[in-house]
């Protein structure tokens, strides 16, 4: 997404429409708006905060995530373990710590390439038309037709269970939805008088694409993209949950979760805190969402 | 209308048609021998070809799928490779306790969502507004199964009002549908008999059985809030920027101006119109709660088709996961069909095109 807010190499380009007027606008114009926006401003305070716990987890975790103090298994927290114990003798904050650079990692990866493929279908779709877009959409429509979660577990199944693979599935059931965003902004723009322009002086096709019109494409998909970021984390710590995700002992938070679910009433530390680590993480991530949705989208502004 | 149904109707044997084709890859598309996945690495030579008879996977890929989806036509999903049993009847057993849990849980979603949207909107920027919409944001950011243990928790074990999990009490008796009147045999209304019996509430209300009613109900309580709460929250949110929306529309200040009730205004000029996005995003959830209900039963130990599917995948018996999948997204596409049908219900205007 970086390169969209580089000024373009003026030198190289001497007369081309291929960018847009104000390279640097959109981000200034986002970021004076979530300035003004307490709930934005929180969910950004809250993943600061989960980055930074991420980042240092190795300096800032008391213990290693996976050593066991067997004669404490399911002590309640004190002040030596401020989250407890967990049934393998492990320290909980540690853990919790040490998954949230899973559980982020989970988000960007995700979403990452799922954007990334979906951008592209939905650019080529768009472009091609005719059968080609019929086609693609098709095969869009029908991976819709499945509930996301239904879909990514059929994904595992496939290929069996593990954190990677779940990481492929979520990213692979998340696709159509960016493919339909990217194709809908760019058939919007397509004939704008300004792509037009660039058409009549002779700009190449791809370059078109991806100097004028992609980048205008951009805010629904940035937006999209800190959504799905949300329930990618979630659908990740589902998976992990139902045991078709990551394996033991990584500290995972949905398999943290599935591992003490039967201590829920004479360990609750132990469920508890990974549970409200995952809710805060993807409640940052949708306020975020939220907030940069009224940022972007000037028919909500009010 | 009846030329929308139509239309919208033959739309959908193309995206079923997907849905066969998905399911049918799976079992093609899994990496190495699935004989040797399904039976285990010692399956010999013998074993595996008659597998593959069996399966149908000696045939070319073409002839195998026009198998396959005649099969479905007929009903015949295949056969477990775990229990022996038809897929049919597998699917059959779990259903009633997904589904049973998904109405519910849809039921309140969508009373308790636009009530509450309904009020915040009303009461624009008041007290109720505020708490409703941090309500709904921090129950939209919640993991299904950890909101499930903490309802657990909070209302099983600490103030001891309802049962942790499961689906009855042991020594309450639910007698089925066929025996409770006295039909028997094979054929077409017991087995359908059977299925509803499945439903407990249903099977308790419509045998008199006021015990087991309640006995389900509160058994159900707990499960059907944790999954219905994301939706709600959703509904919620969904419901007061549209209802906001139109609240600001001049023909509702005509309304106003013209003396009319508030009531009046309320629900025959703005609520109408303020629903196409509702009943959207009541689509949408409807295929997240069946996809979250998945995890509602491994929370509560309820024995539906979740826990089935994902028992099966870790034992690699994959007909019944195909049965399973196959059977909820065409229940979803049936739901999204229903849906649109609304919309054109509620709105004469829209049209396909």
């Amino acid at each position: 997404m970086q390169g969209v807010s580089q000024a373009r190499p003026a030198a190289a380009l001497p007369l081309t429409f291929g960018a847009p007027a104000r390279p640097r606008g959109l981000w200034r114009d986002i970021w004076r708006h979530l300035a003004h926006n307490p709930v934005a401003l929180a969910g950004m305070g809250i993943l600061a905060v989960l980055l930074l716990a991420a980042i240092l987890a190795p300096v800032i975790a008391p213990y290693d995530p996976t050593a066991q103090i067997l004669a404490q298994r399911n002590a309640p927290p004190s002040s030596e373990h401020i989250m407890g114990l967990d049934a393998l003798g492990r320290d909980v904050f540690s853990r919790v710590l040490y998954g949230a650079r899973i559980s982020l990692f989970v988000g960007f990866f995700t979403v990452g390439s799922a954007a990334l493929v979906g951008t592209l279908v939905g650019a080529v779709a768009a472009y091609a038309a005719g059968a080609i877009d019929n086609i693609l959409m098709r095969l869009m429509d029908i991976m819709l037709a499945f509930p996301s979660l239904l879909l990514a577990i059929a994904v595992v199944a496939i290929l069996g269970p593990g954190l990677t693979n779940a990481l492929y599935a979520i990213a692979f059931v998340s696709i159509p939805v960016y493919a339909r965003i990217v194709r809908a902004s760019i058939l919007s723009i397509k004939e704008q008088d300004y792509v037009l322009a660039a058409r009549a002086v002779g700009v190449p096709s791809a370059r078109i694409l991806f100097r004028t019109i992609l980048p205008n494409a951009l805010t629904p998909l940035i937006v999209q993209a800190t959504l799905g970021i949300a329930s990618a984390i979630l659908d990740a710590a589902a998976l992990g949950f139902i045991g078709l995700g990551a394996r033991m002992p990584t500290p995972e938070w949905g398999l943290m979760l599935a591992q003490h679910r039967n201590l829920v009433f004479t360990a609750p530390h132990t469920v508890f805190f990974p549970g409200l680590a995952i809710m805060l993480t993807v409640l940052a991530f949708n306020l975020l969402g939220d907030g940069l949705r009224d940022a972007l989208d000037p028919r909500l502004r009010r | 209308m009846i030329r929308y149904i139509a239309q919208r109707l033959l739309m959908l044997i193309p995206v079923l048609l997907g849905i066969s084709l998905v399911t049918f890859a799976m079992l093609r598309l899994i990496p190495g021998d699935p004989c040797r996945v399904m039976l285990g690495e010692r399956a010999t030579a013998e074993m595996c070809a008659d597998f593959n008879r069996r399966m149908g996977l000696d045939e070319p890929i073409y002839v195998q799928y026009i198998r396959y989806l005649g099969n479905i036509l007929r009903g015949d999903l295949g056969t477990s490779i775990k229990t022996g049993q038809p897929v049919v009847r597998e699917l059959a057993e779990r259903l009633p306790v997904t589904f049973e849990l998904t109405i519910v849980a849809t039921f309140l979603a969508v009373s308790f969502g636009i009530t509450a949207g309904i009020l915040a909107a009303v009461r624009h920027r008041s007290f109720i507004d505020l708490a409703t919409m941090v309500v709904a944001n921090i129950g939209v950011s919640m993991p299904v199964f950890w909101l499930g243990l903490v309802l657990m928790f909070v209302f099983a074990f600490k103030l001891k009002w309802l049962p942790p999990s499961g689906r009855s009490t042991v020594g309450v008796e639910l007698e089925p549908l066929p025996a409770a009147w006295g039909i028997s045999g094979p054929g077409p209304l017991v087995s359908l008999l059977e299925f509803l019996s499945g439903f407990r509430l249903l099977g308790a209300l419509l045998t008199g059985n006021l015990r087991a009613f309640w006995d389900a109900a509160q058994h159900l309580i707990l499960p059907s809030i944790a999954l219905a709460t994301i939706p709600m929250a959703l509904i919620a949110r969904m419901t007061r920027s549209s209802l906001l929306d139109v609240l600001g529309q001049d023909y509702v200040r005509t309304a106003y101006a013209k003396g009319l009730l508030r009531r009046a205004v309320l629900w025959r000029h703005s609520m109408k119109n303020a629903l196409l996005p509702i009943v959207t995003t009541i689509g949408i959830e409807v295929g997240y709660l069946l996809g979250g209900a998945f995890l509602t039963e491994t929370v509560f130990s309820l024995p539906g088709v979740g826990r089935l599917v994902v028992d099966r995948i870790l034992a690699r018996d994959y007909p019944v996961v195909q049965g399973a999948v196959l059977v909820i997204a065409c229940l979803f596409v049936f739901i999204n069909l229903m849906v649109d049908l609304t919309y054109a219900w509620i709105d004469p205007r829209i049209h396909y095109d």
